[in-house]
């Protein structure tokens, strides 16, 4: 299966501190989420787990898919993903405070919001502009709101990044 | 240890101990975890928090004055006594 892995600079995962080689095994002790096994996301994960570097990485063995992330006993670190940049985030970020205008501009007791996501995309803080504009959906039409909106953000980056049909994840 | 499914950041301050001793339920570890990806300011706390784990782990009781260690002990076993 190919997925998709955020790192930090230099290729080090956020959570754990481990160095990723590229193009090179990485086995684990078994599958377990959150405690064992490589870590990964599909493309309708990306919005939830943005980070500096994106990475394809191809899973095997044990497969396991969950809500927001996929775990494997053994991973490779094919290739960067050189689209994931500056220039994607800040389009990103842009699509977010439309969103979120569109969304909940008109509403005043949420219209607060349309501020805050400009600012976080003001201060190049594009992971929470996307948090914020998916918890404004979610004030106004419930928790699936937030989920509809976090599949219209991984749709709009997936477009971009892979040309990819993303409509099979996006609800009607 | 069960959380809701968003957390505010009080919680994830409240909750970083347990992160670091592994002692939180998988599904909670991914909600504390989400909430790194978005939020600087507990993604910083986090890191102090690693940070001065590190630093003083490293001290040396070899150093403290006589019967400091001893009374430091005796305050820690009388910590939750009213």
């Amino acid at each position: 299966m190919i997925a998709y892995k955020f790192l930090d600079t230099d290729g080090v995962a956020p959570f754990t501190g481990f160095r990723w080689p590229v193009d090179e095994w990485v086995e684990t002790g078994g599958v377990e989420l959150c405690r064992d096994g490589v870590h990964a996301c599909r493309a309708r994960d990306l919005p939830i787990w943005m980070g500096r570097e994106l990475w394809e990485i191809e899973l095997d063995g044990q497969v396991v898919e969950r809500d927001r992330k996929v775990v494997a006993a053994r991973g490779r670190l094919l290739r960067r993903i050189p689209e994931w940049n500056e220039e994607l985030l800040e389009a990103f970020g842009r699509f977010c405070s439309r969103r979120t205008r569109e969304q909940v501009g008109f509403l005043p007791v949420l219209a607060g919001y349309v501020v805050d996501v400009d600012r976080f995309v003001a201060q190049g803080r594009f992971p929470i502009a996307g948090f914020a504009a998916a918890r404004a959906a979610e004030l106004r039409d419930g928790p699936d709101g937030y989920e509809r909106e976090r599949l219209l953000q991984a749709a709009w980056l997936a477009e971009r990044l892979f040309r990819e049909e993303s409509s099979a994840f996006v609800p009607e | 240890m069960r959380l809701e499914r968003e957390l505010a950041c009080k919680e994830v301050v409240e909750l970083v101990t347990a992160y670091l001793d592994d002692a939180l339920e998988p599904t909670d570890r991914e909600r504390f975890e989400e909430h790194l990806v978005f939020c600087d300011g507990c993604d910083g706390y986090l890191e102090q928090m690693r940070l001065t784990i590190q630093a003083t782990g490293r001290l040396d009781t070899g150093r403290l004055p006589a019967g400091l260690e001893e009374r430091l002990l005796e305050a820690f076993r009388g910590w939750r006594a009213p």
